[in-house]
């Protein structure tokens, strides 16, 4: 058999270049998949294994507690039906089938896959190019997180109108629950997803990810999460805080099964999306780009993605055993038939704590990397900040059970848990003064994305020695469990991580969009939102101080006021946040045109036009410098070579 | 020829540079160096009410009422003054960088770079140094404060105490949803859903629940331990003040997790054993 045939060429960038042989033709049924077939698959996928398993289920089905199985079940195959109909739907199968079948995605496919001149189409599609990801993440995560922010509205409504009760006791809970997962998926994405896709492989001068088709899946698994989570606030909800502690996991209705099923499709996407990121950044740094001239940006999405892949899958773990406890009569976690209460803590919690890093490394790398742009100097002491995220990364899966001080699983290891905990204010504190080292003797170019970093460094200042109180066994013992708690992680996750997403959103938007960010629309929604936000949080701290404990849709009088005022600081950061957000939408639709580098930035992402072409640079680049390479010579330092001068000479007289 | 010949016998060349001691002293004559530190003393004194208005949100409703509840507030005022110092100095940085050292708005990047400081030797040091020393005494005040109240709450029953004359109280707790029951073995099982305390006798409780996991908060007396179906945690406290404080729950149960409250009532000795008697418990022999 002869496989003699003339060699295609092609003209790529002006030279000519031999093109493999593709086996099958190019297009195909993945041309016609888009958004939309996706929910037609998944909503028809859903409702048929849901319909077989009505069908199938005896209707006699009841659990130990008497209770009917076939709702659970039902729900469950709907569930599982929406999540494989989707992907199936939008075509996120087709490369993997192309091989069952024996053919290639050719050449011409993957030019397709990657939205090559689709246009606006490409954003509804399983496309592949890192900045249409980044897009995607960037919208799904603001509509998660607007959801999440809705509900934050609510739960503040009902705990401002301390003279009557909006809502029944469960549904409340279901709202505390679902505000609580929902914030943290999205502030799990805001930075790594937006950002990480589709800046980091400019930043590091690759023309995209390692794995393309891999960084579609993670986002598509992503948005195909979302939606059960959203289901199960129809479905009795989840009643159980975002920690959903078993036993008490078990006796919620079968909405508990949304969480489950989120978390478990999450930590799918979480997993695919740390490997890819990883990858990329390991093997697909431009040539001279040693880890001394790799951005700190990049540093932080990398231990983003370290956490990422060790920590979810032990929540991954804990969601599928409390499933089969609730499907299949298990007893993992059931006390009365020899399961653990605290086997569930301590899975839930070595997600849990790392995640927080998860969260706020990101943010804080996206601080660290704007500000040397915006205060034209170079980032002070670069090591130090690298020192910092990897002493935060070797510590971040030793201190999980420092949310468990008070369960009594082990009151020896709160010494080694709290000496591990207070260790981490060390590299932490490395990364605050590689911060305040870089606003030294900085001129300040004031524009939002620079306030932003004020307001982000102020709250993590708050949120960091607030954390001391609550690493310390002692302190604990009165704060564990209270309001105090609620104000600490909402000053980290929300002032340090939100804030720096914001901070990091405003600064990429040029290159994203091609357009500014409205200067003064934005600054007046951060400023709005910084200002409820110290009025929500710090009366909070105030409600914990008294006592208040947190989940509470109802308290004593004497914790009133601190709540109305609580109230009102919600509600202005709300409006704040409306405001931000009509920013964003005003300024993508019709605002300023940007020029490809407005900041005057050095670093790779900024260099290639915008809007950025399909690989990114036309001639890969070759970094030949260290970054944040701006600054004149200190005037200081030649006033002290000059008294060395002096001193030589008193030296050489004597 | 000897490796002791190489060693060069003129004495050793000068110093290129100052010695550290003079470059602080230098440092400390640039104006800026001055007024961050001068708005850091200001920054902290703004700050320092703080350590007595977080104790005073604690004490609103008569706290503190045991030992534990002492060595808590002290461990929070003492964690207070620690961090003024170092928090003052960032936001003494931050003011600064808007106020003092120069600015720009406008469209355009700054024409002119700001002085290019990519490290500095003494105040890397300086900063490691004292945040290290910082988290461990952090650390060391926390074990040992932990230490104590362990010893507070769990301590063994003192070895003088004699037969017929039992110093402690024996509570077991329970949490179901939504209520906490107190059972005084020791007094032919009397129970209660008040907490009932003897004045300056330490109690100590078995805590378990019947149903989910719940957190017996004793507010006023520092005490919290979660109520885990299937096993029994222990704690205790020696309650020294009388009055009335508050049971919490401390742990999301279900629906009616917010009125999971009960009363503590901290009573005279003999206050006590006249309510035993008149509940129909057996006086404390």
């Amino acid at each position: 058999m002869s496989v003699e045939t003339a060699v295609e060429t092609k003209t790529i960038f002006g030279s000519e270049v031999p093109q493999p042989p593709q086996h099958g033709a190019a297009g195909g049924v993945m041309r016609g998949l888009n958004f939309g077939t996706g929910l037609v698959g998944g909503i028809g996928l859903a409702a048929v294994a849901g319909w077989i398993t009505a069908i199938l289920t005896p209707s006699s089905a009841s659990n130990a507690s008497f209770a009917p199985m076939e709702p659970t079940y039902v729900y469950l195959a709907v569930l599982l039906g929406w999540v494989v109909g989707f992907m199936l739907g939008i075509g996120a199968f087709v490369g993997p089938l192309r091989w069952v079948v024996g053919r290639d995605v050719t050449h011409a496919d993957a030019e397709y896959m990657a939205g090559k001149d689709l246009g606006r189409k490409r954003y509804w599609k399983y496309t592949t190019d890192h900045k249409v990801v980044g897009i995607q993440y960037l919208i799904v995560t603001m509509l998660l997180l607007g959801f999440a922010g809705l509900l934050a509205m609510l739960i503040r409504t009902e705990l401002g109108m301390t003279w009557t009760s909006l809502f029944t006791p469960a549904f409340y809970n279901s709202m505390i629950g679902t505000h609580g997962i929902a914030m943290i998926i999205g502030m799990i994405v805001v930075v790594s997803g937006p950002l990480g896709n589709f800046i980091v492989p400019m930043m590091i001068g690759a023309r995209d990810m390692a794995f393309p088709r891999l960084n579609a899946l993670s986002l598509w698994l992503f948005v195909a999460a979302v939606p059960m989570l959203v289901s199960s606030m129809f479905m009795g909800g989840i009643q159980d805080g975002w920690s959903v502690y078993q036993p008490l996991a078990s006796q919620a209705p079968v909405g508990m099964l949304g969480y489950q099923m989120t978390i478990i499709v999450f930590a799918i996407s979480t997993a695919v999306a740390s490997v890819n990121l990883m990858t990329t950044i390991l093997t697909m740094r431009a040539k001279g780009m040693t880890w001394s001239r790799t951005p700190i940006f990049v540093y932080g999405i990398f231990a983003a993605s370290i956490m990422g892949l060790y920590a979810f899958p032990f929540f991954q773990y804990s969601q599928i055993l409390g499933l089969a406890d609730r499907v299949f009569a298990t007893s993992f976690f059931d006390p009365l038939n020899g399961g653990s209460v605290w086997l569930y803590e301590n899975l839930f919690w070595l997600l849990g704590h790392p995640e927080v890093y998860v969260i706020l490394i990101p943010s804080t790398a996206v601080a660290l990397e704007l500000m040397p742009v915006f205060l034209r100097k170079p980032l002070f002491s670069f090591n130090f900040a690298v020192a910092g995220i990897v002493g935060v990364v070797a510590l971040s899966g030793l201190v999980w059970a420092h949310h468990m001080y008070m369960t009594g699983w082990a009151p020896a290891a709160n010494y080694p848990f709290m000496l591990s905990t207070e260790l981490i204010s060390i590299p932490v504190g490395f990364l605050v003064l590689v911060a305040i080292g870089t606003f030294w003797r900085g001129t300040a170019w004031t524009r939002l994305p620079l306030m932003a970093v004020y307001a982000v460094i102020f709250n993590k200042m708050i949120g960091g020695v607030t954390g001391v109180y609550l690493s310390d066994v002692p302190a604990d013992q009165y704060f564990h469990g209270s309001m105090f708690v609620v104000a600490h992680f909402h000053f980290m996750l929300m002032g340090a991580g939100l804030f720096g997403a914001m901070a990091g959103i405003a600064y990429f938007f040029p290159k994203m969009t091609g357009r500014f960010l409205d200067e003064r629309t934005g600054s007046i929604g951060l400023w709005t939102a910084f200002v409820g936000f110290q009025i929500t949080f710090i009366s909070m701290f105030v409600a914990g101080l008294q006592g208040q404990p947190r989940r509470v849709l109802d308290f004593d009088d004497q914790f009133n006021l601190s709540n109305w005022i609580s109230t009102i600081g919600a509600y202005v950061i709300g409006i704040g946040m409306l405001i931000f957000l009509s920013a964003i939408i005003n300024s993508w639709r019709s605002g300023v045109i940007a020029s490809s580098n407005p900041w005057g930035s050095k670093s790779l992402e900024w260099q290639t036009e915008t809007p950025v072409p399909l690989e990114n640079f036309p001639v890969l680049p070759v970094v030949t410098e260290r970054p944040y390479n701006y600054g004149v010579p200190d005037p200081y330092e030649a006033e002290l070579d000059s008294i060395d001068e002096d001193l030589t000479e008193k030296a050489g007289t004597k | 020829m000897s490796a002791d010949t190489l060693i060069p016998e003129e004495p050793e060349a000068p110093t290129n540079r100052p010695p550290s001691m003079q470059r602080v002293r230098l440092w400390l004559q640039r104006p800026y160096a001055r007024k961050v530190l001068i708005l850091t003393v200001l920054i902290g004194f703004l700050l320092l009410p703080l350590a007595w208005l977080l104790l005073a949100g604690m004490n609103q409703t008569g706290a503190p009422a045991s030992e534990i509840m002492k060595d808590i507030e002290q461990t929070v005022f003492v964690f207070t003054l620690v961090s003024i110092p170092i928090t003052a100095f960032v936001f003494a940085v931050l003011v600064y960088s808007l106020i003092g050292w120069r600015q720009i708005s406008g469209d355009e990047p700054p024409m002119q770079d700001s002085p290019a400081i990519r490290t500095n030797t003494i105040g890397v040091i300086l900063w490691t140094v004292s945040s290290t020393l910082l988290a461990m005494f952090l650390v060391v005040w926390g074990l040992v404060e932990l230490a104590q109240i362990t010893a507070n709450s769990y301590g063994t029953i003192s070895a003088d105490e004699q037969p017929g004359q039992k110093s402690s109280e024996i509570i077991n707790v329970t949490g179901q949803q939504w209520v906490w029951t107190f059972e005084y073995p020791e007094h032919n099982g009397l129970t209660s859903d008040i907490l009932y305390l003897p004045l300056d006798r330490p109690v100590y409780f078995n805590v378990t629940s019947k149903d989910v996991i719940h957190n017996f908060w004793a507010v006023e007396l520092g005490v919290k331990i979660d109520a885990n179906p299937g096993a029994i945690t222990q704690t205790g406290v020696t309650a020294n003040k009388l009055g009335t404080f508050n049971v919490r729950c401390a742990e999301l149960c279900g629906m009616h997790h917010a009125y999971m409250q009960t009363q503590i009532q901290v009573l005279e000795q003999d206050a006590f054993d006249s309510w035993v008697r008149e509940s129909g418990g057996k006086k404390t022999s």
